[in-house]
């Protein structure tokens, strides 16, 4: 099983200040996942109740001269604490960085640039008699080499890691209208309020564009609608008489024509969906899975400088869905 | 409870308040504990939100009607409710975080004698609650507070000041000893628990710290520490940063008032529909008041 790859800088600039930072506030723990020609960050795809996010990119949007192989059909996956991952990234940025200052300002100096390397590897850890599986960065300092090492679970097992797979290629269906989330950041301030009033939102789509979200509790209900919004697949026309309606009528008429969904979620799931934004998406559509399975959000980028998505990158949540009777 | 709450078609109040956060920061300072419930009274005056403690604390923010960009105000009587406070201020702070100086309606009462409130904006985004009240427990002691003599006792501080002498009086704790003296005219607060400490505010020394001092005779008063917090310890940051001042008074038996004035101004962004009178208005105040009852007991809180 080998794991070896260089970072190229837009992959260090991707994952430091965009990936990580959002990843981090989902949970602190997640798998990743290599093949031939990606790499994924994967939150709860095995363990059924929290949010499931998922990352995917290109191996060239991260990397250089990436290698893996395993008798796994050259797949490797485990889990990693994204706390540790970042802080030994970020140090490595720094040491790099200077280097890559001090060494740039030379005219005809150092001719091998500098990169930072990322390789999995087995070390003895201090103190102990069994090696430990290790995430390794390494970059050369003004004077030193600096290397980071990031511990890491055993890699999954080759059953697990069908398992994972299956689990990833479950959760890639669309829901059939997506609606595109008008300010994230006003929202994600609005869904923090609201997390004082309950813990349970309920979210309604419709295929006119119309996002209704509503906490209720025995005593109070709180809820906000944003209508006219960009919709992605099957929509529809609004009724036109709707206009002067309550957004709760109007939510259940569209609910009764079968133009709408509905579905509860945790508040607290939504909340940690919309940090996503960390991400630093272009866009992002929430949609309501088949028989209201689940709720998802797909974020969009853009290849930057243009409106056009960069398929090197992909974002997407799925939000589990609690049972209105248990709730 | 007016005849007209059997009607939703016409609510005893529908009212609209251009600036969510000042009256959030103003109900905010009431909020001295979890779980506290709140009465509020509607009158043609405005809105009167009463919360209090034990029977020994009690607070009421002031709403007046020129907060309001509209009031209409169409009960007989004074209707009366109850909500959860903290309820009651999460919800509209709810409101406050749109970006931009969002209007809301407050509608009372709704088809279930719920609270209504909801956005005044554009056709494309409305944000609205329902808040369920409650018949209100009757306050326990809505007295009318007397003065303790024929001139006031009473001195106007710095609300940043007294906030302050309050936050240091938390090491002594307890009870605190309030003692106003006419020579040399001077405010003292005196804690005695875990150790001693004295925080005196002499009118000579610091004029602009103390003014509008009134005092004829020596008084002195205990109350009970965690009462006395209550009174600033929410204060908003607005107050400070205004130099606001706190007006305190002693009335009949001790009993403490602590008046303080928070800002409902509306942000300084120019509006399209300079229309209603009172939206014009430079300043726009909401008025608290604290009311704290004294400690008593057999050799302590005479008035000498």
């Amino acid at each position: 099983m080998k794991f070896k790859a260089f970072l190229t800088d837009n992959g260090v600039n991707l994952l430091d200040k965009r990936f990580l930072p959002a990843f981090e506030k989902i949970g602190k723990i997640c798998h990743l996942y290599a093949t031939r020609d990606h790499i994924y960050f994967l939150h709860n795809l095995l363990n059924g109740d929290g949010i499931q996010c998922i990352a995917q990119f290109r191996k060239e949007a991260l990397f250089d001269e990436y290698r893996i192989s395993s008798q796994n059909d050259d797949r490797i996956s485990f889990t990693i604490d994204l706390v540790l991952l970042h802080r030994a990234l970020h140090s490595i940025i720094s040491i790099y960085t200077e280097f890559s200052a001090s060494d740039s300002g030379v005219p005809g100096g150092n001719s091998a640039p500098n990169r930072i390397q990322i390789k999995l590897v087995k070390k003895l850890p201090p103190h102990s008699q069994q090696p430990m599986p290790f995430l390794t960065f390494e970059t050369k300092g003004y004077k030193s080499a600096v290397i980071q090492d990031v511990p890491i679970s055993k890699p999954l097992s080759r059953s697990d890691v069908l398992e994972l797979q299956a689990a990833l290629d479950m959760a890639q269906d669309l829901p059939q209208t997506l609606i595109q989330v008008p300010d994230m950041h006003q929202l994600q301030n609005f869904v923090e309020k609201m997390k004082q009033v309950g813990d349970v939102l309920n979210v309604s789509i419709s295929k006119y564009g119309d996002l209704h979200l509503q906490v209720s509790t025995t005593l109070i209900t709180l809820g906000a609608e944003f209508r006219k919004l960009s919709v992605i697949g099957e929509q529809a026309q609004s009724p036109t008489d709707d206009q002067n309606l309550s957004a709760q009528s109007r939510t259940r008429i569209a609910l009764q024509r079968g133009d709408a969904m509905t579905v509860q979620v945790s508040i607290n799931h939504f909340f940690k969906s919309l940090q996503c934004h960390f991400a630093k998406p272009d866009c992002a559509f929430y949609g309501i899975a088949q028989q209201g399975a689940c709720l998802t959000v797909v974020f969009q980028f853009f290849i930057p400088g243009t409106h056009q998505t960069d398929k090197a990158i992909s974002l997407h949540c799925r939000l589990p869905v609690l049972d209105p009777g248990a709730s | 409870m007016s005849s007209s709450a059997i009607e939703p078609e016409s609510p005893d109040l529908v009212c609209q308040l251009d600036n969510v956060q000042g009256v959030v920061d103003a109900l905010n300072s009431v909020r001295w504990k979890r779980g506290q419930d709140a009465v509020l009274e509607l009158s043609e005056h405005g809105i009167v939100l009463i919360v209090e403690e034990t029977a020994c604390l009690q607070a009421k923010v002031y709403l007046q009607r020129e907060l309001f960009v509209r009031y209409e105000y169409s009960a007989e009587g004074r209707p009366r409710f109850g909500v959860s406070l903290g309820l009651f201020v999460d919800c509209l702070n709810t409101f406050s975080v749109q970006g931009h100086s969002s209007a809301i309606e407050i509608r009372y009462p709704g088809p279930d004698m719920q609270l209504l409130l909801k956005s005044v904006e554009t056709s494309d985004s409305c944000t609205y609650a329902e808040i369920r009240t409650r018949i209100p427990d009757t306050i326990s002691w809505d007295y009318n507070f007397e003065p303790a003599g024929s001139t006031p006792l009473s001195f106007t501080v710095k609300s940043a000041a007294l906030k302050e002498a309050i936050d240091d009086l938390e090491w002594p704790g307890s009870s605190i000893h309030l003692i106003l003296q006419p020579t040399p005219p001077s405010v003292t607060f005196r804690g005695e628990g875990h150790g001693d400490l004295q925080i005196d505010f002499m009118c000579y020394a610091n004029t602009d710290l103390l003014v509008a001092f009134h005092c004829d005779r020596q008084v002195s008063h205990r109350y009970k520490y965690k009462f006395l917090r209550a009174t600033t310890s929410r204060l908003p940051s607005s107050v400070i940063r205004d130099n606001r001042g706190s007006k305190l008074t002693i009335g009949r038996g001790g009993m403490l008032k602590v008046q303080h004035l928070v800002s409902v101004a509306k942000p300084a962004i120019p509006h399209p529909h300079v229309d209603s009178a009172g939206y014009q208005q430079p300043s726009r105040i909401a008025y608290i008041e604290f009311f704290v009852k004294p400690e008593v007991d057999e050799d302590d809180g005479n008035d000498t």
